[in-house]
């Protein structure tokens, strides 16, 4: 179960999921820059990696560019690598001064053929909630562009 | 250092006894003697916190001069939640990205099995 630290259960958002398909390729699809980057989005983004080094204290800088052409710079650095199980990172929008957004962890629990990841994303402290808020503004407002262009994405997908 | 209304909201509610006094008051208004019966703590110290909440606009106080009850404003929590649900909304529609990437993984793999590698 995803059993939460008492101490950051109040500072955190979990979400989980469970995916069809074996824990070897869900690792896969988060470690490797070809994979990753499509499906990574959001919807009806595109993302460009400019260096993803999977080991601990790696850094993985990707632009996410928007349906209306903004680009949106992230980071992230890599705090713990456990292979196929669980992933921890920071996550920051890649400023300079880097104002330091939000931890998450990822964990992947087989169960059979598929695999239940859940994300979770904690703030760190007032500071780093503070950076976040605004980063997280922007993963939110893109996001809103993300569904008004969703429609064109599934209709050029059923295509 | 001006700040926007949500980081006002989440540093206000960064606190245990901010968060439970919240939460009272969900049930409706109360004076600070009611808000400080369900904790260790006294009137100056559950004042300090309401005086927080209400900077923050997350609460606002009556007027009448001895019995100033505290209740809520819904505006200012309804901010923080429409934030989570975005955050939440982007990972369930980028957890949709990924299992239909794995999908076209597997049925790839599925292929090369059968057919070999060219």
């Amino acid at each position: 179960m995803a059993a939460s630290d008492a101490s950051t259960a109040d500072r955190e958002i979990v979400i989980e999921r469970t995916v069809n398909a074996p824990r070897e390729l869900v690792w896969q699809a988060w470690t490797e820059a070809d994979q990753i980057a499509q499906w990574w989005g959001p919807n009806g983004f595109t993302t460009t990696i400019h260096a993803m080094d999977v080991r601990v204290g790696g850094v993985w800088r990707f632009i996410m560019h928007g349906p209306d052409g903004t680009d949106y710079p992230n980071r992230i650095v890599y705090r713990e690598i456990v292979k196929p199980e669980r992933l921890v990172y920071d996550h920051d929008d890649d400023n300079d001064p880097p104002s330091h957004s939000f931890r998450s962890t990822v964990t992947f629990v087989a169960q059979g053929r598929k695999t239940k990841v859940t994300l979770r994303a904690v703030f760190a402290s007032v500071e780093a909630r503070e950076a976040s808020v605004k980063f997280g503004a922007i993963e939110g407002g893109a996001q809103t562009l993300a569904r008004l262009d969703q429609h064109v994405a599934t209709m050029s997908e059923a295509d | 250092m001006a700040t926007d209304p949500l980081t006002a909201t989440l540093s206000a509610l960064a606190d245990p006894t901010r968060r439970a006094i919240v939460s009272r008051l969900a049930l409706g208004e109360a004076s600070v003697t009611e808000l400080c019966e369900p904790f260790a703590l006294s009137q100056p110290a559950i004042s300090k916190h309401l005086k927080v909440l209400e900077k923050a606009g997350i609460i606002s106080r009556g007027r009448s001069a001895q019995f100033r009850p505290c209740r809520l404003e819904a505006a200012r929590l309804k901010g923080v939640a429409t934030w989570i649900d975005e955050f939440s909304r982007l990972w369930e529609e980028r957890f949709d990205r990924l299992d239909a990437h794995l999908q076209t993984v597997k049925k790839a793999r599925q292929k090369g099995k059968r057919h070999g590698r060219k």
